[in-house]
């Protein structure tokens, strides 16, 4: 069968770069934003998902992870007392300040633990080991505070609220939403280094035992920790990002930049297919003169819009996933997972044939008599 | 009459333009019989591009009749016109109306999809028309890389594909030089006479009178010098 649609769609090769540069140029948009978006979310939860915490003891309505607040850190002592709790620990989230060799403060976000091994933090380890923490005033430094704090090498010291400590370590991909370096030192070292700290926590971690039940184990300790909440990992990590979806606008503003992407990409294809159409009214009136319907024709335009669709999603994607290591190399996660993106391959679909319907309206009332007309 | 493709009888047709009713056809009769040439002119607004729309079920007339290939036309239904149109009648039009991204062979299979040929079989009878119309050696040439002679060859050869038994042309001729106007007109003359199609040409060419079996006139809405259409009829 002979393709009149994709015939016309490549003769004006002009147009036909306008509408697919037009989808791409949407897609990438999309792909980009959200994906970036979706990188900072995960950002947000990084230490929830990898700490390998069963429950999650906070104070009351502490919104994410980095905001802690304190609380008695007596607390843990109840919860490794509730039948079911296998191993529950402190932890300390506090932001800290830290001195840089030239002179000028940073802020440092602190985890500390008394037993990192246990909980899988930090996770991705590049030089030395969390062990070493117990080893007087230590630190493992994660490799991205380098972007805040300047190049700084394993066996150096740097000042954290008057403290010297040495950074004994480095770690990857801890990274926080706030973009605060991660460093992680030894519980009571933390504890020393801030009197609100002393005899207090910001979170229990606390591992199940094998086979047991979680709701009940959440539910016992809500009932023993009246004074804290008591959050499930998934429910917790799902808190964390809310807090930065809705608190903080970031969500409204995303979704403006995907309708923005998306009006953009419906504009410029319907505007493109609609001139495209009108200038091609004569052929049209030709096809129904020679015995086509109004649906062949609306097939010539929806097929136009599906091409224009397939190839400007194509390129679309393919820069997005170009441009994600040039990003990482600046320390920006786009996150691009295949669900996402067939999910924006259906929508660009959509927004194609969405603006085709524009053109379909022309045509429908196209008279095949003009096909006398000179 | 057996042998009878295209006839139209007592057919008029009003037009409503604001509060005015235009009269553009009165009453015509007209038969194009299989093997004939009939020749239609007329004057600018005599009514004849409209008489041809009515022929080619591209509008309905205001009352009358209209019988194509034996099958009388009385619906006004789209669906049923576009299918007398697809079956039965092929147009040859004065600007060609060629679609200008598909190459020669491409514009006859096309309209060949069109009509519900598909495939291989469409492939086989567009190079086969295109060959009868003499430009089996132009079947990849795009309309812009063809004489103005030639791509009225390719919209005969369009309008010949799937052998609807009626060809109506309108001004075939109007854009051609002399000599490849005459040729246009031969090439009319010989699928009426050998292939049994009945043709009817609406032009102002005279050189038309040198192959049209009949010509017929027309003069606001009316037919003249018709006499022996009526009594045909």
């Amino acid at each position: 069968m002979v393709s009149l649609a994709r015939k016309n769609l490549f003769h004006d090769r002009l147009r036909f770069v306008i509408t697919v540069a037009g989808v791409a140029f949407a897609v990438t948009l999309v792909l980009v934003q959200v994906g970036l978006f979706m990188g900072l979310l995960d950002k947000s939860t990084v230490t929830i998902r990898h700490a390998n915490a069963d429950l999650w003891v906070t104070s009351h309505n502490t919104p994410n992870v980095d905001f802690a607040r304190t609380f008695p850190e007596t607390a843990v002592l109840r919860a490794r007392s509730v039948p079911g709790v296998a191993r529950a620990d402190n932890l300390i989230v506090a932001f800290m300040t830290i001195q840089l060799p030239n002179g000028a403060a940073e802020g440092t976000l602190v985890y500390a633990l008394e037993d990192f091994t246990s909980w899988n933090l930090p996770w991705s380890v590049q030089q030395g080991s969390p062990l070493d923490l117990k080893r007087g005033y230590s630190v493992l430094m994660d490799r991205s505070a380098a972007l805040r704090y300047g190049p700084f090498a394993t066996g150096e010291q740097r000042e954290i609220l008057g403290r010297r400590f040495r950074i004994v370590g480095t770690t990857s991909e801890a990274a926080s939403f706030t973009t605060t370096p991660i460093v992680f030192m030894d519980y009571r070292n933390a504890q020393e280094l801030q009197e609100q700290l002393r005899g207090n926590t910001t979170y229990v971690l606390v591992r199940l035992a094998p086979g047991a039940d979680a709701a009940l184990v959440q539910a016992e300790l809500r009932r023993r920790l009246p004074y804290n909440d008591v959050l499930t990992r998934n429910e917790w990590a799902r808190q964390s990002r809310d807090y930065w979806v809705k608190s903080t606008g970031l969500g409204m503003s995303m979704g403006v930049t995907v309708f923005l992407g998306i009006l953009v990409g419906i504009v410029i294809v319907a505007q493109t297919l609609y001139t495209s159409a009108v200038e091609h009214i004569k052929e049209f009136g030709t096809v129904k003169a020679i015995g086509g319907s109004n649906l062949a024709i609306y097939r010539i335009l929806g097929e136009q819009a599906l091409v224009a669709a397939v190839i400007g999603f194509a390129l679309g994607a393919g820069f997005s996933y170009l441009v994600r290591p040039l990003m990482a190399a600046i320390h920006l996660n786009v996150l691009l997972s295949p669900g996402f993106s067939a999910l924006v391959f259906a929508g660009t679909v959509l927004m194609c044939l969405g603006a085709a319907l524009f053109s379909f309206r022309r045509v429908a009332g196209i008279d095949p008599a003009l096909v006398f007309r000179t | 009459m057996n042998d009878r493709v295209l006839a139209v009888r007592d057919v008029t047709k009003v037009f409503d333009e604001g509060r005015q009713r235009v009269h553009v056809l009165r009453g015509i009769t007209l038969n194009v019989d299989a093997g004939e040439l009939v020749a239609l002119e007329g004057p600018s607004g005599s009514g004849k591009t409209t008489l041809l729309s009515i022929m080619g079920c591209i509008l309905t007339p205001t009352s009358g009749e209209l019988v194509v290939a034996g099958r009388p036309v009385r619906s006004r239904d789209e669906a049923t016109l576009r299918d007398v149109r697809r079956q039965s009648i092929g147009f040859v039009f004065q600007q060609y109306n060629l679609f200008p991204a598909l190459t020669a062979l491409e514009n006859v299979e096309y309209s060949l999809n069109v009509r519900g040929t598909g495939g291989r079989a469409a492939h086989a009878e567009a190079k086969r028309v295109l060959a009868r119309v003499g430009l089996g050696d132009r079947l990849d040439f795009l309309p812009r890389d063809l004489s103005g002679g030639q791509k009225q060859r390719v919209a005969i050869a369009r309008a010949l594909a799937g052998s609807p038994p009626v060809l109506l042309a309108d001004e075939p001729t109007a854009n051609l030089d002399t000599a490849t106007g005459g040729q246009i007109l031969d090439l009319f003359h010989e699928l009426a006479k050998r292939e049994g199609r009945g043709v009817l040409v609406v032009t102002h060419d005279p050189k038309v009178r040198r192959v049209a079996d009949r010509v017929v006139g027309i003069r606001d809405g009316r037919l003249v010098d018709a006499g022996d259409e009526k009594a045909a009829a």
